[in-house]
């Protein structure tokens, strides 16, 4: 197991390598002018161009890039250009509002998704089934951001039980906190709910059909104790899988959410440094996303390590 | 021991086929399919005909008659200009039945080779390329989005490439997953042993077999493809105005939901929230008897 | 009456040729009361002076459309916390660098200018408590006030104005696109402690209101500033700074010690809380969890507008959007094919459908009606798809034409696209649109480098100004740096510029009207509204919000 972990975290070191590479390569085809996009449409000419050169975006490629990965080794992740406040102090902010945010949903959906997705599978083909399985689509195919509104509509201004936007006031309690967060959360549920409920439904029913759980049956023992020791098992598989595929999209691709609740989350900021030319930020937050991703991709695989031999049943073929 | 040989693959491969037969016998007569299919059929429908079919010229602006709400006139009411919602949610479809199919299966075809690929040859093949894709699929798809949409400019081939390159690594993986495990069966190793090119093994032996989680993956990412181009819409890239697209629409109108004004937000939503639970009611049917 | 005129000869015997000009203008009925006004506040003279002189000579309100404040009953009540909704800075909080509106609003809560440009165009004095041009306006001088302390209690002197000024001149600020061509470094003067003199490049009318708050940049800073203004806020405004939170906002508590004792703010405490959608900042005011919207537009604030328990406050400004058709290339060459696509346009129905009515008629011209110097006599252009026809026909082009119109995706241009569109097939021209995001249209600004500038058909918007100048100089001048028509004209580059040094009303609007014409003749761009500054609030009356983006609290408070 040491082993494979090492070798696992070799290969992400050159994944991130990769990553800082294809990201600042990006940067650079983008076009327009990093100074201008900082300064505004009616600053002079001699502004922008002084602007530049205090900034080193004139310099040449491979230098910039040596610089930044200099830096880096240093665990300087430079300064953001728009802003010119520390990198990592605003992407950390940024990262740890994300972070309150998807563990809030996770805490959520997890349990409700594992409940559904097992509940269709037991009583498969049945109205139950039908229910979770279609209205968890539905509900993931409406885009998070009518959602969103929806819900600030129903909650925040008709019956006004809840706030309108997800960043409580600085040195409230969790439980405050919370109860901002109660509604973005929930937008995040009804958007993967379905997945998951699906996801667990798939593999529940596989493990219900396994020869393993048909020999368990037969040999007596109660259907709630095999479901208990060995079905769950194996829907846990597929929570895994979605919670570490996911990471990626709820640290970085909840903009929309984060705009409309206002919510200084990474996806935000994200999206801003993009838009605003803000290479040192840009680059900084894709990797530290890079960073989270791969470190939740490899304890997801050590997790699946872990239950998958256990529980090979092999399947039925067709 | 030849003559065995030579005889065991015709065996096999009648089974093969045989089966996928019955299989697509009860696929046709699941309920689920069909009322899938159905509706599937009405949008296409919409699409193919829809400019001939729809009362009122989608793009024909009246602003003084703007966000109307529904009446006998305008069924679904009408827009921020005037336009006639219903109209604009019936042609809608050609749009979106072109765009998000289109780049799911461009990611659906790299990223099924990719892992078919990757999954039968491992070692330093399988390494190297897993880690380029690794590398893509830690970045989010917004700022690949972004990036590749003000690099290129925006257009519907550029759409439904960004989207594509966006599921290839995720559904490579998936499928590299599926055929780590296929290849230790022993139909794999018969086709081996019978010095079948590998070209055959990977396309035809091993593909067959894992075509239900490469459904699965197509059905799902359809279903972020259009969450994608709508989300992708709505920061402000991708599809043109005036063009129709529910997504597009959705962003253009949801401002004024506040207003009271939830007609110009809702039908479009309801229009992909169908197509979408549509296309997974196919797979539902497709899968269940796979299952079996 | 014989009093009130033996005053007014009195003030006109130590008036300056321009002063007593302007005098003569209101007492002709040439300017009406308030243009008269406003154009003394320009010149440097006081409000009590000038109202007293306005009574004593006639002269009448042009009773304005428009209405800067509130108009809840009942006058706002002392005490509280103002909370406002407002759209994030950005950028760094530096005066040298900002250049959006969240920057500039955050700028004007602790700090001054020399004078406030407000809701009505007026200067009123700030830092500056008069100014005075020379006979040709080339030296412009300021008397500064006494009596003005910073935050941290150092007293102001003109040291401090000369300094600020320096310090922008010489570090390639942000100010600078105002003030090239019109200040250069070193040309500023101290008289005495409290006077500054400045000598400008070329004569100019308006100087007073490249260092008011419409400059947002030159906030007056202590002599001793070195830069990190995040820290501090220093300035010498009613408000002084509490706590700044960056992404979430600012609070302010009040300033006892504010120069001016009738202005120290109603309020105890403000937060200014940063937004960065426009739909949370509408959504925020309707919940209740701010209390003040100070900027908001049509098309995302529809449920304001008919909302009862919101007080909506209306300043007629001059932003806008110019439809740029370029001169030199086809099939834009022949102005006739300018004017049919000119002719195409029902204003009134964009007006009215695009912004509810909160816009004024553009007629291609940036002469917005909001300015003085504005001349109402122009005949203004309307609806005639007959003679566009007609128009494209005699250039050529009867049988249309197809072309790309290009901008992006932001406030009401896409909708204002779909309408051109729609309304250019009327007479057989087929327009494509491409909206991208404003990175890709502006690309980096120059000539080679921006869709904005290269393109045949474009779209560009174009926020509120105080005066025209910059609108007539960039970008419609043949020498101009943002010359999106590539406008070549000789006849106006001149008249242009005889506009920029005319001093009085007069010569401004007699040259406006010349321009005008020109314009509306030679059609370079459609300019087809000027949409007004719209701001809410909720239970609060005496906001002050200005065209630029400012708003002053000061005055701000608590209504039942």
């Amino acid at each position: 197991m040491g082993r494979f972990i090492l070798r696992r975290i070799a290969l992400a070191l050159v994944t991130l390598w990769l990553l800082s590479v294809i990201i600042f390569v990006a940067c650079e085809v983008m076009p327009g002018d990093v100074a201008r996009s900082i300064l505004g449409p009616t600053a002079a000419p001699e502004t922008v161009a002084a602007l530049n050169e205090k900034l080193g975006t004139d310099r040449p490629v491979l230098v910039r890039y040596g610089d930044w990965m200099a830096g880096i080794a240093q665990g300087d992740l430079g300064e953001s250009y728009a802003f010119r406040r520390a990198v990592d102090e605003m992407i950390g902010s940024a990262l740890w509002n994300s972070a309150k945010l998807a563990f809030l949903a996770f805490l959520l959906v997890v349990p409700l998704g594992i409940l559904g997705g097992v509940t269709a599978a037991l009583y498969r083909g049945r109205s139950v089934d039908r229910l979770i399985s279609v209205g968890g689509l539905s509900a993931s195919a409406i885009p998070e951001f009518v959602w969103a509104v929806t819900l600030i509509l129903v909650f925040g201004i008709w019956l006004d039980v809840l706030p309108v936007t997800a960043q409580a006031p600085p040195g409230s309690s969790v439980l405050t906190q919370v109860e901002y967060l109660i509604l973005p959360a929930l937008c995040l549920v009804l958007v993967l709910f379905g997945y998951l409920a699906r996801m667990t439904r798939a593999g529940t029913a596989e493990a219900l059909d396994s020869d393993y759980t048909r020999t368990a049956v037969l040999k007596g023992l109660p259907r709630r104790t095999v479901i208990r020791r060995h079905v769950l098992r194996n829907s846990l598989l597929p929570t895994i899988a979605v919670v570490a595929t996911q990471t990626g999209y709820l640290l970085g691709g909840l903009v929309a959410i984060e705009l409309i609740f206002n919510y200084p989350g990474i996806g935000r900021l994200l999206v801003r440094a993009a838009d605003q030319k803000d290479f040192p930020l840009l680059q900084g937050a894709v990797l530290v996303i890079g960073i989270v991703y791969l470190v939740a991709t490899l304890l997801a695989d050590i997790a699946y390590a872990y239950l998958n031999p256990r529980i090979r049943y092999g399947r039925a073929v067709g | 021991m030849s003559t065995v040989d030579e005889l065991a693959p015709i065996v096999v491969h009648d089974s093969a086929r045989e089966s996928r037969q019955e299989r697509l016998r009860l696929v046709l007569r699941s309920k689920t399919f069909l009322v899938g299919a159905v509706i599937v059929a009405f949008w296409v429908f919409c699409a193919l005909f829809g400019p001939a079919v729809v009362p009122d010229d989608p793009y024909a602006d009246d602003i003084l008659n703007k966000l109307q709400p529904p009446s006998s006139e305008h069924w679904f009411g009408t827009d921020r200009l005037g336009r006639d919602v219903f109209s604009r949610v019936i042609v809608g479809a050609r749009d979106i039945l072109v765009v998000a199919p289109l780049a799911t299966l461009v990611g659906t075809l790299l990223g099924t080779v990719l892992g078919l690929v990757t999954g039968y040859f491992r070692g330093v093949v399988d390494d190297a390329i897993m880690r380029v894709v690794d590398a893509f699929l830690a970045i989010p798809v917004v700022v690949i989005g972004l990036l590749a949409l003000t690099a290129l400019g925006p257009s519907r081939v550029t759409v439904i490439l960004v989207i594509g390159i966006v599921f290839t690594p995720i559904i490579a993986r998936t499928v590299r997953a599926a055929v780590l495990s296929e290849r230790e069966l022993e139909y794999v190793e018969a086709a081996r042993l019978r010095n079948e090119h590998t070209p055959y093994v990977l396309f035809g032996e091993i593909l067959p077999n894992v075509l239900g989680p490469v459904l699965v993956e197509f059905t799902v990412r359809l279903g972020y493809a259009i969450f994608a181009i709508a989300t992708l819409t709505f920061l402000g890239f991708g599809v043109q105005p005036p063009s129709p697209d529910w997504g597009l629409q959705i962003s253009e109108n949801w401002v004024i939901l506040n207003g009271g004004y939830w007609w110009p937000t809702l039908f479009p939503a309801l229009a992909i929230a169908t197509l979408v639970v549509s296309i997974n009611l196919i797979t539902d049917g497709i899968a269940r008897v796979y299952e079996r | 009456m014989g009093e009130a005129k033996r005053r007014v000869d009195e003030f006109r015997r130590t008036s300056s040729e321009v002063e007593n000009h302007l005098i003569d203008e209101l007492s002709a009925g040439k300017i009406n009361r308030r243009e008269f006004v406003r154009r003394g506040t320009v010149l440097g003279l006081s409000l009590p002076a000038l109202s007293f002189i306005a009574s004593a000579c006639g002269g009448d309100d042009d009773g304005s459309a428009t209405d800067a404040t509130d108009t809840t009953g009942g006058g706002p009540q002392a005490g509280g916390t103002l909370r406002t909704a407002l759209i994030s800075p950005s950028g760094a909080l530096d005066p040298l660098t900002v250049g959006d509106e969240g920057g500039l609003a955050v700028l004007g809560q602790s700090g001054e200018y020399l004078a406030w440009s407000d809701d009505q165009l007026m200067l009123q004095p700030r830092i500056a408590e008069s100014w005075e041009p020379n006979e040709d306006g080339s030296v412009w001088t300021f008397a500064i006030r006494q009596g003005v302390t910073f935050h941290d209690g150092t007293p102001l002197t003109a040291e401090d104005v000369l300094a600020t000024i320096e310090y922008h001149l010489g570090n390639e600020s942000n100010a600078l696109s105002a003030l090239t061509g019109a200040l250069s470094a070193g040309n500023t003067k101290l008289v005495d402690e409290f006077t500054v003199e400045f000598t400008l490049d070329a004569p100019n009318g308006n100087f007073p209101y490249l260092l008011s708050s419409d400059n947002y940049n030159v906030i007056i800073l202590p002599k001793t500033y070195q830069g990190d203004w995040e820290s501090t806020f220093i300035g010498t405004g009613p408000w002084k700074l509490d706590t700044y939170t960056p992404e979430v906002g600012v609070t302010y508590l009040k300033n006892p010690d504010y120069w001016d004792a009738s202005r120290v703010p109603l309020a105890d405490k403000s937060e200014v809380k940063f937004y960065e959608e426009e739909q949370a900042r509408v959504l925020a005011l309707q919940a209740g969890e701010v209390d003040v919207l100070s900027n908001f537009s049509v098309a995302g604030g529809e449920s304001l507008l008919e909302d009862p328990s919101v007080t909506l406050i209306e300043i007629q400004a001059s932003q806008h959007r110019v439809i740029h058709m370029r001169t030199d290339m086809e099939p834009f060459t022949d102005k006739r094919v300018r004017q049919a696509m000119a002719l195409t346009l029902d204003r009134q129905a964009l007006v009215d459908g695009l912004f509810e009515g909160r816009a004024d008629l553009g007629n291609d011209s940036p002469f917005a009606p909001v300015f003085p110097s504005t001349d109402p006599s122009v005949p203004q252009r309307e609806k005639d798809v007959e003679q566009a026809k007609q128009l494209l026909q005699d250039a050529g082009k009867g049988g249309g034409f197809s072309i790309k119109l290009e901008s992006w995706q932001g406030f009401e241009i896409p909708d204002l696209a779909v309408l051109v569109q729609n309304a250019a097939e009327e007479i057989g021209v087929k327009v494509d649109l491409q909206l991208t995001d404003d990175g890709a249209y502006y690309g980096n600004f120059t000539y080679g480098g921006s869709r904005w500038l290269d393109s045949p058909f474009g779209i560009t918007d174009w926020g509120h100004r105080g005066v025209p100048n910059v609108f007539l100089g960039s970008t419609l001048k043949s020498e101009g740096t943002y010359n999106a028509p590539h406008f070549k004209n000789p006849e106006f580059d001149q008249l242009v510029a005889d506009y920029v040094a005319a001093f009085d009303l007069d010569s401004q609007r007699a040259l406006a009207k010349q321009i005008q014409e020109l314009l509306l003749e030679e059609t370079p761009a459609i300019i087809p509204y000027f949409y007004y500054h719209l701001a809410a609030t909720k239970s609060v009356a005496g906001v002050e919000p200005t065209g630029m983006g400012h708003f002053d609290l000061s005055q701000a408070g608590f209504v039942t």
